[in-house]
């Protein structure tokens, strides 16, 4: 598990950071609307998102740890984009006088137990694991927002069915999920990320609860209700903004492990299915010839690593970048 | 005691809903699990047989409640395959599977505690990134890849340190106490030391919170050094944090566990469940599910329940927002 | 026991908290540190008994008596707090240890630094409840089941149960509505006058200031801009930050004063 329970007690410590926190956010979304004292006037919604995303970046980038996870995450994305036209060596060029072959000019990383190019396949590997990635992200990032959603509804019946709901279902393990769907579906990506999706997204809900709490119970969303606009307007105006830099930190370690939930699913065959190119895969196939091949084992392993220790301390990073509290900088924006 | 009541019938409830969904799963195969079961070229005949067999000829309905009511009595099914009571089987496997994810929480324990409250009291700031790095880098090994490597450092045959068996389990089972334990070593420490680098960034997040706090200022003022304050209070004001931490952790350990017992080749309930799902033996893999289930939303059930035995503040908080 | 602070420094993180604060308290004597919040008041209060994080740096000297704090072991600073030195916290909801019954911590310094038997702690312990105004039964409960006022004269009670020689209060009424600040700062005075020590008193409130100090020290941004008798600095401020302070606490008080008549 990768998420962090800290808000589940009752810290007022914890609680006044988060309502600093909080009244930061409020001075930032009352700065959108209205002119500056200095008689500047706030540009579009649009370049002001983007400003902040330069801002939280530049931030990121200007740490150590940051730096690293930024050229790690964007490796993996550029040899993604890569292996879709272009691998060192066909995927399916396989090669029955050469399996287990020692690295070469040919065969950077030597070959499989097939005689296929195991660098190409790391690197078709990528796009896959990226793939699962950002679909369970995505998946879980929606599921995760709608229960929280719901839990925090003025409609009781709603809020206390959902806070029950999420208590409950959040003991069940990513892995058991994924076991039920692959009865009906088989191997399959699909089962990954739905699996993933619904394991991180009640994981989230549960998390980002409190900050959706304090803003939901907040004087200026009673008094935006009180003029008159929509629960679903609060929502989108209010209480996601509030909970959003909890939500993209989760998110981002959600990620790191969606890529570890790949090696192992796939490992026990509910995963990605045999002949799809993924890390997993690299890794289970070379798993039963490791007392003759020790060293094909060693490269997916490490790639794994890297990649969720770069999501993880991106993750890590992005939780100073984004708060307005512990970034100056964002405040100025 | 209001609590208790409410959090059990949101646990029977759970475990219904959880029921239907497994059942539901089996039941929207293509075809259905008859034919699944019995294989492609199995001719009519046997697929018909295998169905009353099974029962799966008369409604949904009357299967899922036979079904519901045979696991009340205990009765979990019998296995098509080996025609064995599958309570019988998985009672086998969860002899190894238990002791193992025991095994496994204590170095989880010992690792993670141990070294969280080491990495919140250092002062140094060399130390204090050394000990992050450790735990970043131990928490983002995949198991599969963790287990591999104890298994070339130490697996006897082909470590490089090769004293303890990497692969199996005793045929005996525990009655050959010694050679079951030394099976599970290797195994353990690959779910603690993957697990218990987690445990420690959530045990100085947590404990770091609390060291923070007005709480450990109080202690000190009467008394306490710093390090004294930590053991003796932080700990124990951090606990019902990390026991909510730890109880998910167990449950989310099945999966690790699931990959271990299959790369050490050892008989427990995560591999018997794989296999089970590979031979298509649909009847035990639908009980197995279940089983499972119980057990994790049992797990979350006594964590809620510690937790709030644990913190007083939660008994006597008036219902409000803060909760 | 009198406080002799000098050219005292904090810093954490290179930012500079607090610079060249010089300080005085006799012995026996009640004195004062006023500023608005962000001052560094607590900062300076922390290092007078090792209370500050440890990522802060020091300069400077501080000594209690004759004892200097400022690079002092952590072990000789802990044989001080707790028996020479009593501290009364702002927010006791957040300082006092919610898993242990009051009666408990009230006990910690005695059991800390003192080799007696239970019963006569138990005895002591129950002496100073009553001391602080609180009946015997409340030893046995929990912080959460006490008001907030109640919670402060446990944290009194904890702060004074060694008879200390010094007494530092930050804030120790802030947390609290009008009426019930009043009475805890009364009984604060009382029991410290009693025993004879002395007591540094942060505040950012004016009014509460006149009730417990004799002579006060104005903070402003980490420096000391004003310094003298209490009465003299409410009712002729110099200095122009001092000034605004006193007057934003007068507007307060009257308007308080309006509140409760209503």
């Amino acid at each position: 598990m990768t998420s962090k329970d800290e808000c589940s007690t009752t810290d007022t410590n914890q609680a006044s950071r988060e309502s600093t926190n909080m009244s930061q956010d409020i001075v930032s979304s009352v700065g959108n609307s209205v002119i500056q004292p200095s008689g500047k006037v706030f540009k579009s919604t649009k370049a002001r998102s983007s400003n902040k995303l330069t801002v939280v970046l530049r931030s990121i980038w200007q740490r150590g740890e940051g730096k690293f996870a930024l050229i790690v995450l964007a490796l993996w994305v550029a040899v993604s984009l890569v292996s879709l036209v272009w691998t060192p060596q066909s995927l399916w060029a396989t090669d029955g006088y050469h399996v287990w072959a020692k690295p070469s000019a040919a065969h950077w990383l030597g070959t499989d137990g097939t005689g296929a190019d195991v660098f190409s396949w790391l690197m078709a590997g990528a796009r896959t694991n990226l793939f699962i990635a950002i679909l369970a992200v995505v998946f879980a990032g929606a599921l995760g927002i709608l229960l929280m959603g719901a839990m925090v509804s003025r409609n009781s019946a709603l809020s206390n069915v959902s806070v029950v709901a999420v208590d409950a279902l959040i003991s069940i393990p990513t892995a058991l999920i994924a076991l039920i769907l692959a009865v009906p579906m088989g191997a399959s990506v699909a089962v990954i990320i739905i699996a993933c999706g619904i394991g991180y997204g009640l994981n989230l809900a549960r998390i980002a609860r409190p900050q959706a709490l304090l803003a939901a119970n907040s004087d200026y969303v009673a008094s935006s209700l009180s003029y008159g606009a929509s629960g679903f307007s609060v929502m989108l105006h209010h209480i996601l903004p509030n909970a959003m830099p909890t939500i993209m930190v989760q998110l981002s370690l959600s990620a790191g492990t969606a890529v570890l939930a790949e090696s192992g699913l796939t490992y026990l065959g509910v995963g990605v299915p045999s002949g799809v190119p993924s890390w997993g895969h690299s890794l289970a196939t070379s798993v039963k010839f490791i007392n003759v091949y020790p060293l094909t084992v060693l490269w997916p392993g490490l790639i794994v690593t890297v990649v969720v220790v770069a999501l993880n301390v991106f993750g890590d990073v992005l939780r100073d970048a984004i708060d307005p509290v512990t970034n100056p900088e964002l405040r100025e924006v | 005691m209001r609590f208790v009541i409410r959090r059990f019938l949101l646990f029977v409830a759970a475990l219904l809903a959880i029921s239907v969904v497994i059942f539901a799963a089996l039941r929207i195969l293509p075809g259905d699990v008859a034919s699944v079961m019995a294989g492609l070229n199995a001719p009519p005949e046997r697929v018909a047989q295998l169905r009353s067999q099974m029962g799966l000829d008369r409604p949904l309905i009357v299967q899922y409640f036979s079904w519901m009511g045979g696991l009340l009595h205990g009765d979990f099914g019998t296995s098509l395959l080996t025609g064995r009571s599958i309570s019988s089987m998985v009672a086998m496997r969860a002899s190894v599977t238990f002791p193992l994810i025991v095994l496994g929480l204590v170095v989880a324990l010992a690792i993670g505690l141990t070294l969280g409250v080491v990495a919140t009291l250092a002062t140094r700031p060399a130390v204090r990134s050394a000990f992050h790095f450790v735990a970043i880098v131990g928490g983002a090994i995949p198991a599969l890849w963790g287990g591999l490597l104890l298994i070339l450092l130490f697996g006897r045959g082909t470590g490089l340190l090769g004293i303890l068996p990497s692969q199996g389990f005793p045929e005996a089972g525990w009655s050959s106490f010694g050679s079951a334990l030394a099976s599970l070593v290797l195994p353990a420490l690959t779910v603690g030391i993957i697990d218990g680098a987690s445990l420690m960034r959530y045990t100085r997040s947590a404990l770091g919170d609390v060291m923070n706090s007005g709480y450990i200022d109080q202690a000190m003022a009467c008394g306490y050094t710093r390090r004294q304050a930590a053991l003796k209070v932080g700990l124990r004001l951090a606990t019902p944090q990390l026991v909510s931490v730890v109880g998910l952790m167990f449950a989310g350990m099945i999966t690790g566990v699931m990959v271990i017992e299959s790369l050490f080749a050892l008989p427990g309930i995560g591999a018997g469940l794989i296999t089970d799902l590979g031979n298509r033996d649909l009847i035990a893999v639908q009980s197995e599910l279940f089983m499972l289930a119980a057990f994790f939303l049992f797990v979350g059930f006594l964590v809620d329940l510690l937790h709030r035995f644990l913190d007083p503040r939660l008994k006597h908080a008036v219902q409000g927002g803060a909760q | 026991m009198s406080v002799e602070v000098k050219q005292l420094g904090v810093s954490i993180a290179d930012k500079r908290i607090v610079q060249n604060v010089d300080l005085h308290i006799g012995d026996g004597e009640r004195v004062g540190l006023i500023g608005s919040s962000g001052s560094g008041k607590s900062m300076i209060s922390k290092a007078m008994f090792g209370l500050l994080p440890t990522n802060a740096q020091i300069s400077g000297s501080v000594m209690l008596g004759d004892t200097q704090i400022i690079g002092a072991d952590e072990t000789v600073l802990a044989s001080l707090r707790g028996r020479y030195v009593g501290a009364v916290f702002q927010n006791p909801a957040s300082s006092l240890n919610p898993v242990l019954a009051v009666g408990k911590q009230i006990e910690l310094p005695l059991k800390l630094h003192y080799d007696l038997d239970k019963a006569d702690r138990q005895a002591r312990v129950a002496a100073m409840l009553e001391k602080v105004g609180l009946d015997e039964t409340t030893a046995q409960k929990y912080p959460s089941e006490l008001s907030g006022g109640q919670q402060q004269r446990v944290g009194i009670a904890t702060a004074l149960i060694t008879s200390p020689r010094l007494i530092i209060a930050d804030e120790p009424t802030t947390a609290l509505d009008s009426i019930t600040q009043r009475q805890i700062v009364d009984l604060l005075v009382s029991l410290v006058d009693k025993a004879g020590a002395s007591m540094l008193f942060i505040t950012h409130d004016f009014s509460v200031l006149a009730r417990a100090t004799t002579r006060c020290y104005v903070l402003d941004n980490g420096q000391i801009i004003e310094f003298g008798d209490t009465s003299d600095l409410l009712n002729n401020p110099q200095n122009g930050q001092t000034k605004k302070l006193v007057g934003a606490a007068r507007e307060l008080t009257l308007q308080r004063k309006r509140d409760s008549d209503d």
